[in-house]
């Protein structure tokens, strides 16, 4: 198939179900140049120029940026805003060729773990479509899902990658921090932002991050390159230690899952278990989110409606609006900064927990979420809706990598189990997911 | 108990809410995070990723583009305030 006609089954697609039909509203924008783009890349696959990503369909979450289309953010404060360069990502993507199709939909400012955030409208979960798709890259989620997209690229502060790909069946890869460049990604806080890709496929969750990895100088943390070698990804490791975390979640359904997949692995590989206790691991949560909305007040002074936008405390809704004003109340000088210093001591407590977890383990595994997915607009809590991240928050503030892959389904909704490794140890983290994956096959 | 996180338009009496949501939020965690030992929390300065003062953007960014992101704009330059100094 060309990547002409594979567009154009797409766009039908789209076409039927995103704002008809089904209305999943995974896209905020359609690409107005991609036939025009696809034809191109088709000339290049005759000719035997094209790159990696040739014939690779790719939505993109609109918090990060791609040249003349939208990037709202979902948010009325960007409502017409059109970013004005690619992203370090996205030009990594089209110099291979890949075929941008639109912007999706997402929480607003990347904050939720639902997807109800946006103020387009919350999108639908593809594979139960009365319920919530997770956040909160719900669109590009929702996107691969639905089968709108071959691959989407997101990001993930604290769980965005991962939690969508969880309660959608698919792969949420979230790499160590500062392995991806965010020049052109509009941040949510920067101490924790990263980006990644969601896919079917671990091996094209790999193929993605060894194009879009490695230095960058346009951002200043981005620093280190790494060895990610695709081949290497399908040899199962020997002598492995599984780390299996010591947490306690409510639904013993999801556990038991997770359990089973643990069992499969240690019996068919031969693979070892320890399980992993991390010290403060249940304040990650109270850690997180003072640190999140400090840098989000921060991050948004910028958007006072004068070069862009609107002026976000008068444009924004209820969530982004409660993390900027929290945010401007912890960082108040009469504070003196107690709860910011709080979070930033327990954070350091986590991320060496982990550092010391790792040397008694090759990898950690968990549920990637501790629920199964509620109702669009359901009657739920601050606290509750936060404590959907309650899983993906301690890696993320660890700085380490993390993946979501399908571990199966309660009631017909999707579950994901999560394996993270050790700082730069995606490549080996991408070999073991590889490994669960082949116990489907 | 309702939705607390579906976009709408907010009243100022809402937004007001909010803010003493977030606050009593903020004041939880920070009691929760109480039993966290003081760290000294080391920090590096690297001044080789140190932006230069006034270097040159290294690519060209389209003004068209962004003139047209600016809310208040004359031919070829972005109004940021008027008659409030």
């Amino acid at each position: 198939m060309t990547t002409q006609e594979k567009l154009q089954q797409y766009l039908d697609e789209i076409e039927k179900h995103d704002k008809r039909n089904n209305s999943i509203n995974a896209f905020l924008y359609l690409n107005p140049h991609a036939e025009e783009q696809a034809k191109k890349i088709d000339k290049k696959i005759k000719e035997k120029k094209a790159g990696k990503l040739a014939g690779q369909i790719i939505s993109i979450k609109s918090n990060l940026c791609v040249e003349k289309l939208p990037a709202s953010c979902a948010s009325k404060t960007l409502e017409n805003y059109k970013a004005p360069y690619n992203a370090e990502i996205v030009q990594k993507l089209l110099n291979e060729d890949a075929l941008i199709i639109g912007m999706t939909n997402m929480d607003e400012f990347a904050s939720g773990s639902s997807g109800e955030t946006s103020y387009f409208g919350p999108t639908k979960n593809p594979k139960a479509l009365e319920l919530i798709p997770g956040g909160s890259s719900s669109g590009p989620a929702a996107s691969v899902a639905a089968n709108f997209c071959d691959i989407a690229m997101g990001s993930d502060t604290g769980g965005s990658l991962r939690n969508p790909a969880s309660h959608c069946g698919l792969v949420g890869l979230k790499p160590t921090y500062s392995l991806v460049s965010r020049y052109g990604l509009i941040d949510l806080a920067m101490s924790t932002d990263t980006i990644g890709p969601l896919t079917k496929t671990v091996h094209e969750a790999a193929k993605i991050l060894k194009i879009i990895s490695g230095k960058d100088k346009k951002d200043a943390i981005c620093q280190t390159d790494i060895e990610i070698n695709l081949k290497k990804i399908e040899e199962i490791p020997k002598d492995i230690t599984i780390g299996i975390l010591d947490f306690e979640i409510p639904n013993k359904n999801i556990q038991n899952l997770i359990d089973e997949k643990i069992k499969k692995a240690t019996e068919k590989y031969g693979w070892k278990t320890k399980k992993i206790k991390i010290d403060k691991i249940d304040l990650a949560i109270e850690t997180y989110y003072p640190i999140v909305y400090v840098e989000a007040f921060s991050g948004t002074r910028k958007l006072d409606g004068r070069r862009f936008g609107k002026k976000i405390e008068e444009s924004c809704g209820p969530e982004f609006l409660r993390r900027i004003l929290g945010g401007e109340e912890i960082s108040l000088a009469e504070h003196g900064g107690r709860c910011y210093h709080k979070a930033q001591n327990a954070r350091q407590i986590i991320e060496n927990e982990f550092k010391n977890a790792f040397k008694k383990c090759d990898f950690i595994i968990c549920p990637t979420v501790p629920r199964l997915p509620h109702k669009i607009g359901g009657q739920i809590s601050v606290e509750e809706m936060y404590a959907y991240d309650v899983l993906t928050v301690p890696f993320s503030l660890a700085r380490v990598p993390c993946i979501s892959i399908p571990a199966g389904e309660i009631d017909k909704i999707p579950v994901g189990m999560q394996i993270a490794c050790n700082q730069f140890e995606d490549e080996k983290m991408l070999q073991i997911a590889r490994c669960f994956e082949k116990l489907g096959e | 108990m309702e939705n607390e996180f579906l976009h709408k338009e907010l009243t100022e009496n809402e937004k007001l809410k909010i803010k003493e949501r977030a606050k009593e939020i903020m004041k939880n965690f920070e009691e929760k995070l109480s039993e966290i030992d003081e760290l000294e929390i080391k920090t590096t300065t690297k001044k080789e990723f140190a932006r230069k003062e006034n270097s040159p953007c290294e690519k060209k960014i389209d003004k068209e583009i962004m003139l047209q992101n600016a809310p208040k704009k004359n031919k070829d330059f972005i109004i940021a305030e008027t008659k409030n100094w």
